[in-house]
C-alpha cells in the first residue's frame, strides 16, 4: 500500500471516529421537553384563587402548582424569578447549561377562565430575544445556522463535499494534474 | 484527426473577443471582493453558501472569456482537491478544538468554551469563531466543489495537449 493510501484511508478512520464520537452529544429526537411551538400548553392548572395570585405578583411560585410541576418530572430549580407580563407571569430558570447566559424563559403561567395554565416556552422565542446577546452577532440568521443549528450546518457542508467528490469520481476525465 | 486537432480548429472558429476578455478582467477583481464580503457576512444579509458560489462564479466568467486551459492554470486540479476539504477541515476542526482547548468540559461546537473568552468575553468568543471560521471554511469547500463541478463539465479532453504545444512541449 502506498504512503498516500494509507494516509488517506488513517484520515478518513479519524473523521469518522470524530463523528461517532459528536454524535453522542446530539439530544435525543422527539424530546418533549424541547418542541418546535412558541410556547405548548402542559395542561398543567390550578385554580386561580386571590392568594395565589397575589404570591405570583409578590415573585413567588405558589406551592400547589410548584408540586404539580415537580409530578411531571419538569424542572423548578432553587432560584427562579417570576416577572409580570401582560396577563400572565414569566417564570425565569437558571440554565443547566455551561458556558451560556444565566437565566433563561422558561414557563409562561395565564389566567384563563379564572384558572392559572402553565405553558412552556420553546427554542425560537429564545432564538428572537436572545440571540444577539447570546451570540454578539446583529444578523440572526447566520448566528442561528453556524451555531444553535452547527450541527445541521456540518452536515449540509458534508453533503456538499460528497457531491463535488461524486462528480469528480464520476466524470472527470484524466488531464494534467 | 486527434482531440488536440480538434479542440484547435475550434479555437480558431472562435477567436478570443477583445470586449469580453476586458469586461472579465474588470469585473472579476469586483466580484471576488463582493463574495468576500458576502462571506463573512454576520453583519448584513449573506453567509459562508452565498459567498463560496459567488465566489466560484468569478472562476465561471474567467473561462467564459480566456478559455479552460488558463482557467485550470490558476485554479490547478490538486489545488481543487486539497481546498474543498480543508473547509471542511476548518468547521470540523474548530468543534474539536472546542472540545480539547475546554479539557472535555464543553459539548462539540461549542464555541463559547474557546479560551479566548477570558479576554473578550462569550458573546464576541461565539460570534467571532462563526465569523472567521466556521463561515470562511463554509464558503471555501463551497467554491472549491462548485468550480471542481464547472470544471469537470467544461472538460472535453485534449486541452492539455493543446496546452503542451502552446507552450513548445511534448
Amino acid at each position: 500500500m502506498k504512503a498516500i493510501t494509507a494516509s488517506a484511508l488513517l484520515f478518513v478512520i479519524l473523521l469518522g471516529a470524530l463523528f461517532i464520537y459528536v454524535a453522542e452529544d446530539i439530544p435525543a429526537f422527539g424530546d418533549p421537553n424541547s418542541p418546535a411551538n412558541r410556547w405548548i400548553n402542559l395542561s398543567i392548572g390550578i385554580d386561580a384563587r386571590s392568594h395565589v395570585v397575589e404570591s405570583l405578583n409578590e415573585g413567588i411560585v405558589p406551592d400547589a402548582l410548584v408540586s404539580e410541576i415537580k409530578n411531571r418530572g419538569l424542572p423548578l430549580p432553587e432560584g427562579y424569578k417570576v416577572e409580570r407580563e401582560g396577563e400572565g407571569w414569566n417564570i425565569l430558570i437558571p440554565k443547566g447549561e455551561m458556558f451560556y447566559p444565566n437565566l433563561e424563559k422558561y414557563y409562561f403561567i395565564m389566567n384563563e377562565g379564572n384558572r392559572l395554565w402553565v405553558y412552556r416556552y420553546s427554542v425560537p422565542v429564545r432564538w428572537e430575544e436572545r440571540c444577539e446577546e447570546e451570540i454578539g452577532v446583529p444578523n440572526m440568521v447566520t448566528a442561528g445556522l453556524a451555531d444553535y443549528r452547527g450541527y445541521d450546518t456540518l452536515g449540509e457542508t458534508t453533503v456538499i463535499f460528497t457531491a463535488g467528490v461524486s462528480v469528480i469520481l464520476l466524470l472527470r476525465r484524466r488531464g494534467k494534474l | 484527426m486527434s482531440a488536440g486537432g480538434k479542440a484547435q480548429e475550434h479555437e480558431q472558429k472562435y477567436k478570443r473577443d477583445v470586449i469580453i476578455t476586458t469586461i472579465a478582467r474588470l469585473m472579476i477583481p469586483f466580484i471576488q471582493m463582493y463574495a468576500l464580503y458576502v462571506m463573512v457576512g454576520t453583519e448584513g444579509a449573506g453567509g459562508g453558501f452565498q459567498g463560496g458560489v459567488v465566489f466560484a462564479a468569478s472562476f465561471v466568467l474567467f473561462v467564459t472569456a480566456f478559455g479552460i486551459t488558463k482557467g485550470r492554470r490558476r485554479l490547478p486540479e490538486s489545488w481543487n482537491a486539497a481546498l474543498s476539504s480543508l473547509g471542511l477541515y476548518f468547521y470540523a476542526g474548530i468543534g474539536l478544538l472546542c472540545i480539547i482547548l475546554s479539557l472535555f468540559g464543553a459539548q462539540y461546537l461549542n464555541y463559547g468554551a474557546l479560551p479566548l473568552w477570558t479576554i473578550i468575553g462569550r458573546p464576541a468568543t461565539r460570534g467571532l469563531s462563526i465569523t472567521f471560521v466556521v463561515e470562511v471554511g463554509i464558503a471555501i469547500t463551497v467554491m472549491a466543489v462548485f468550480a471542481s463541478i464547472f470544471f469537470d463539465l467544461a472538460w472535453k479532453g485534449g486541452e492539455d495537449k493543446e496546452d503542451n504545444k502552446e507552450e513548445g512541449g511534448e
